[in-house]
């Protein structure tokens, strides 16, 4: 799982959650993957993540490397692009657990995949 | 009247004679009957029957009023001539009654229009259930009532301009309910106890003790509309006090209409049949059309009118027998269809799925050519869910954007982390992404898995939910129909030309049915055929290294008719349609979000 696809998931859809966001992370296992680097991408994609909720997972896996805020004019700033393109997209948690926020109930991460199915007493039916 | 106008009158009227006519029918002249007939206002225009009788009964009493349905003209009619004759004297060319105020023009008629509004209006006769007390209680304690409740501006809440109190527990108009865990501090008032004792000794109510009261306080021309008081709320029966003015209730069933006059101090007991099966609602308006039992219309103004409605709260369920419109049994039946889907899913898509991953993945790679393109005309910097995404032969082919996938099946998933693919388990039922976070959506051969109407809506609704305003979304689920425009689609091509390497075995019987859910069943489709059924099993079969079959898998599928995807789709508020087509034996839609249409 990428911290991309965490800045999106929640666990809402749970009767009795009401946000169900940010997720915590609980990682066993985090691996680098390469992914080719787009500044242009990288870019577009900073106005539309939840910043605070970015820098808080990344901090939770010991990445440090992100400012609290995002930098003025960052589409020019190579460097800073990078770093977030290295957050968003080659850091992958393989085993671990997110966290519901409100419940606690925990969904496994499995081979780096989330399983965030929930049982038929979990939903509204 | 000078003879130049006379000239004109007398051509206008003939030209409305004829209109007449044509619109009912009914032949009309200046020839005098008891008849008149508005020949250029009716129900189209406004005009009703309440303003009718309010000028034209000044000439006499009315035995009829009718206003015709989507016409513009409508008619009255006087016990005596000379009545008729008074008032076509006096209002003929000068009421302004018509359209933007502008004068009635009138002649006689010979009849009456058969097919009125009012013909399915009954007045002679109760709703069963329904009880009237007249006289109920004494003027004296209507004042006293009245004074428990003053209206001041602190007090009421405005709904509607109808002002309503609530003692006991707060009765919601939105969803004409009460929250049975939240009683209010101010009970039903101490002074309203001596109906209780009148009704137990007078009625058949030996035990009714209501614990909710409503007040309202209608204005002048103020109505409620036709409601059902919900069954779960409340118990059996329901009465409401009308006090200092009377009013015409109306209870509808059907293509009944039953109109009821409630005088004041009256007691209104609403129980069985009235107080389940049929609406109840007040015309807004200034005064009431009354039949009288002599067969004459009057009006009945309305004054300043107070309903004090007592009801007492249920505990549980209701369990009458008037299903259409009782929310306990609607809730029960549809909660139990849910169950019967889930499980058919369970053990029909998702099991199913799991078990025939590997095999499935060797046969799925060619991506349809239009869900490309799709796919490709998404910017770079964009986010795409693919739900259902099986395999995820739709992802990775654009490289600008981000594209999750997400699917019921581990073993599935599985193969998408091997290619590098982003993805999450999940139920699309569900989707565990935030709302308006997506681009583009696409769901390509999966909510025809989903085992109901309302999950097949509910997993649209979700993908809908997740994308952002002006997003995009691409639907792909099979057709029932795989002929279309007299082209086999390759579905059915392939029984010539897989046969032996794909199904060495064909169902024999075209009748066969499977058993899926307590006792239901449903029928076995014969592969590489067009489909007989909507709801159909359809085989997989599970070979092994030896090519011949080894195990046969039963898929459940809702195959779709022409136009019942975008039907589905439109029941949407936020979502506009932008092309429907079929696509390689599929319905497809391209849906686009927008925002919530004003309503
Ligand atoms: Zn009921």
């Amino acid at each position: 799982m990428k911290l991309l696809t965490h800045n999106m998931l929640t666990s809402k859809c749970m009767k009795g959650v009401s946000v169900g966001y940010p997720l915590s992370i609980k990682a066993l296992d985090i691996r680098t993957v390469e992914v080719e680097f787009n500044p242009e991408f990288v870019a577009k994609m900073i106005p539309k993540i939840d910043w605070a909720v970015l820098c808080s997972a990344a901090e939770s896996l010991g990445k440090t490397e992100l400012p609290k805020e995002v930098i003025d004019n960052y589409e020019n700033d190579q460097d800073f692009l990078k770093k977030v393109h290295h957050i968003l997209l080659e850091v992958d948690v393989i085993d671990g657990e997110l966290v519901c926020p409100e419940t606690g109930r925990k969904f496994p991460i499995n081979n780096g995949i989330p399983n965030m199915l929930l049982n038929e007493d979990e939903i509204y039916l | 009247m000078n003879q130049k106008c006379a000239k004109k009158m007398e051509r206008k009227l003939n030209k409305l004679k004829h209109v007449v006519f044509k619109e009912t029918g009914i032949v009309c002249s200046l020839n005098p009957t008891n008849n008149i007939v508005i020949c250029n206002a009716g129900l189209v225009n406004g005009l009703s029957e309440e303003t009718i009788l309010e000028h034209f009964s000044v000439y006499g009493t009315l035995n009829n009023i009718v206003l015709v349905p989507g016409k513009s003209c409508s008619f009255v009619s006087y016990v005596e001539l000379d009545m008729a004759c008074k008032a076509y004297e006096a209002l003929n060319g000068q009421l302004p009654i018509a359209q933007d105020n502008k004068p009635v023009y009138l002649l006689y008629a010979e009849r009456l229009p058969q097919h009125s509004i009012d013909s399915r209006k009954v007045w002679d006769e109760l709703p069963g259930g329904l009880v009237i007390l007249d006289d109920f209680i004494t003027e004296n304690e209507e004042k006293l009532l009245l004074s428990l409740c003053c209206f001041d501006d602190s007090l009421v809440s405005q709904m509607k301009n109808r002002q309503v109190r609530h003692f006991g527990y707060e009765f919601r108009y939105d969803n004409n309910n009460v929250d049975k865990d939240k009683p209010l501090d101010e009970k039903i008032p101490k002074e309203c106890d001596f109906l209780w004792k009148r009704l137990h000794e007078n009625t058949d109510w030996k035990q009714f003790v209501p614990d909710q009261l409503t007040v309202n306080h209608y204005s002048l021309g103020q109505g409620i509309p036709h409601h059902v008081d919900t069954h779960s709320a409340f118990e059996d029966p329901i009465m409401s006090l009308s006090l200092n003015s009377a009013v015409v209730i109306a209870f509808k069933r059907d293509d009944r209409d039953i109109c009821v006059k409630l005088p004041p101090r009256s007691l209104c007991i609403m129980s069985g049949e009235t107080r389940y099966d049929w609406t109840h609602g007040i015309i807004p308006r200034k005064s009431d059309v009354v039949l009288s039992n002599t067969g004459s219309y009057t009006l009945l103004p309305r004054g300043i009118r107070v309903s004090f409605t007592f009801r007492k709260i249920r505990q549980g369920e209701c369990n009458c027998q008037y299903t259409r419109n009782c929310d306990s049994y609607i809730r029960k039946n549809n909660s139990e269809l849910q169950i019967a889907a889930s499980e058919i899913e369970r053990l029909h898509v998702i099991d199913v799925y799991e078990n025939i991953a590997l095999h499935f993945n060797e046969t799925r790679n060619k991506p349809w050519p239009n869900v490309l393109e799709f796919v490709n005309s998404f910017d770079v910097g964009s986010v795409m869910l693919d739900v259902g995404c099986g395999n995820g032969k739709y992802l990775g082919k654009n490289k600008h954007v981000f594209d999750v996938g997400c699917d019921t099946s581990c073993a599935l998933l599985d193969v998408c982390k091997k290619n590098g693919f982003e993805t999450f388990l999940t139920n699309c039922l569900q989707l565990p992404f935030k709302d308006a976070v997506a681009d583009g959506v696409i769901s390509i051969a999966v909510i025809h898995h989903l085992a109901s109407e309302e999950r097949r809506l509910q997993a649209i609704e979700e993908m809908i939910r997740i994308l952002k305003v002006d997003g995009r979304a691409l639907i792909y689920v099979w057709a029932k129909d795989q002929h279309k425009n007299n082209e086999k689609t390759s579905y059915i091509k392939q029984d010539r030309k897989n046969r032996k390497s794909d199904t060495d075995v064909v169902v024999a019987d075209e009748n066969s049915e499977a058993p899926v859910s307590k006792g239901m069943t449903l029928p076995v489709h014969v592969n590489r055929t067009q489909f007989k059924h909507k709801d159909v099993l359809v085989p997989w079969r599970l070979k092994n290294q030896q090519n011949t079959v080894e195990d046969t898998f039963l898929r459940f599928y809702h195959v779709f008719e022409e136009n019942e995807l975008s039907d589905l789709c439109s029941k949407l508020e936020n979502v506009e349609i932008e092309r429907c087509y079929y696509d390689q034996g599929n319905w497809c839609v391209v849906l686009r979000k927008t925002l919530i249409k004003n309503s």
